[in-house]
């Protein structure tokens, strides 16, 4: 019956275009237009956070934490709220991960505190004696790179538009603001930190890994 | 018996007995029901594997091509008409049918929503949550709260809500000597009761001493003359005045909702509220459950 359409593969192959295309049309563009716009509140990372969200990329934390609550009962009562895509609008790149070998972190910062984190980190399983989860103790040591970070929230600035400098947002500002303003944040979450080292460095003007990381985890509400 | 069917048997033959010397040399256990299992599946894979190779081994030397071709030739390649199996062209009509209800009746226009079915199921859960957990008896609240406990609390608090050796507030008892002290030194406007801030300051030196040990105590024997001050809001008996303010002589229910709620930052750390993360009925479960907690250490 449809011989003669086998006879000619280049119309064959629009029509076949043509039908996927029409499915993309209809199921991802709308998604596009409306869910990924950022939700209502949602601000920039500061550079602090950035730079703690490199920490998280760097050591691999996704390989076994997910960032995406899916709207299943059994989750939404752990976790928190399912997550919205338009949460993730100011993620480059969002770092959903596909692997829970520990739990969720999407809403961490909804029920975990910067004094937990730096047991946590620290020695997992002085807190949660089952943790399978290694200690992180170089990150009390190594200085977050805040430059790097700055520089990536200029670009995303500057190509993405992402509303850095806006009126009741993330200000940005310059090299020297944004340094000042994440040792500013820095010192405000040392404060609730009890390791000495930590405090010693961020009393330097220098911003331990650490820091950094739990500003990005607190972040994450 | 031809030629190919004496090949595929001794081949089956072979590999049965490689399965069973390789079970005799590790010296596996086949009293265990999973090993015998395993070598019997094993087995049976190498009957199946020289069955079926007999078979279509066979036909491809024997078979001959027949019927009727279609009209057309691809290169002078013919195609035989082969009529759809009568079952698996009825499946595709019933497919056929079933996405035209879907479509029309079932979800109409796609209406199926993830977010939907998921609101639909937490609506259910919670009617069936509020009818069951009406009115709970203390069993049934002890054994909710620490069901609670262990999934909300135990992170930080510890599995024996012991705070994990000052890593968090330890609540096996109600207070400790250091956390009174930090209190009387920083007041406390955390927790939303009705009395409002206690400013800070109100004893000092060897008064704030003296009442910082009474209470962590248990505020047993006589309470040093300063401890008048704190009376005045949390009471003589160190209650909290009905819920007026937070009880210091023991945890109850308005204590644990006032800091499951608002959260707190004390001398140790700081704990996130819980309130939207709660039900009442599992707020009091949790109150339930630390009293339980008091005096078992």
């Amino acid at each position: 019956m449809f011989h003669w359409l086998e006879k000619n593969p280049f119309f064959f192959a629009v029509g076949v275009f043509v039908v996927i295309a029409f499915a993309g049309l209809i199921e991802i563009l709308p998604n596009f237009a409306e869910a990924s716009r950022p939700v209502a509140g949602l601000k920039p990372y500061t550079v602090l956070q950035l730079a703690g969200k490199e920490v998280y990329k760097k050591d691999n934390c996704i390989a076994c934490h997910s960032q995406l609550i899916r709207p299943f009962k059994s989750e939404t009562d752990r976790y928190g709220q399912y997550s919205l895509s338009g949460e993730y609008a100011y993620d480059r790149p969002f770092l959903w991960g596909s692997k829970r070998t520990g739990p969720d972190l999407h809403r961490v910062g909804n029920y975990r505190t910067t004094d937990w984190h730096e047991n946590h980190m620290w020695d997992p399983t002085s807190v949660v004696p089952q943790s399978i989860m290694p200690a992180y103790k170089h990150m009390f040591k190594n200085i977050a790179d805040i430059d790097t970070a700055y520089a990536e929230a200029v670009t995303v600035k500057a190509v993405f538009k992402t509303p850095y400098d806006a009126p009741n947002g993330t200000p940005l500002g310059t090299v020297d603001e944004a340094r000042a303003a994440a040792l500013e944040e820095a010192k405000a979450i040392t404060a609730d930190m009890k390791n000495q080292d930590v405090k010693d460095a961020v009393a330097a003007g220098k911003i331990p890994e650490i820091v950094a990381l739990i500003a990005y985890l607190n972040r994450l509400k | 018996m031809n030629s190919l069917m004496i090949k595929a048997l001794a081949f089956a033959v072979v590999l049965i007995l490689a399965t069973v010397a390789v079970v005799k040399g590790m010296n596996i256990d086949l009293s265990d029901p999973v090993n015998m299992l395993t070598m019997i599946g094993a087995i049976a894979i190498a009957i199946i594997t020289a069955g079926v190779t007999t078979k279509y081994i066979g036909q491809m030397k024997s078979d001959k091509s027949s019927g009727e071709l279609v009209g057309d030739r691809w290169d002078g390649i013919g195609e035989y008409k082969n009529e759809l199996p009568s079952g698996w062209a009825y499946s595709f009509l019933g497919v056929i049918i079933w996405a035209l209800w879907y479509w029309m009746v079932g979800y109409p226009v796609n209406a199926y929503s993830q977010i939907g079915e998921y609101n639909e199921e937490t609506k259910a859960y919670n009617a069936k949550f509020e009818a069951t957990f009406a009115n709970p008896d203390q069993a049934t609240l002890t054994s909710m709260g620490e069901s609670v406990f262990l999934v909300q609390c135990a992170p930080c608090h510890g599995e024996t809500a012991d705070g994990l050796s000052g890593k968090a507030h330890n609540l096996t008892s109600r207070i400790s000597k250091e956390q009174v002290l930090a209190t009387i030194q920083k007041g406390s406007n955390q927790l939303g009761y009705a009395m409002g801030a206690m400013p800070p300051m109100l004893a000092q030196g060897a008064d704030a001493e003296a009442v910082a040990t009474y209470i962590a105590g248990g505020m047993k024997g006589t309470a040093p003359a300063i401890y008048s001050t704190c009376a005045a809001c949390h009471g003589a008996d160190g209650k909290g005045n009905n819920g007026a303010a937070p009880n210091l002589a023991a945890y109850d229910d308005t204590l644990v909702t006032h800091v499951l709620e608002n959260g707190k930052k004390g001398s140790i750390g700081t704990m996130p509220s819980f309130k939207t993360r709660l039900t009442p009925v599992q707020e009091k479960a949790l109150s339930t459950y630390i009293q339980t907690l008091q005096g078992a250490k």
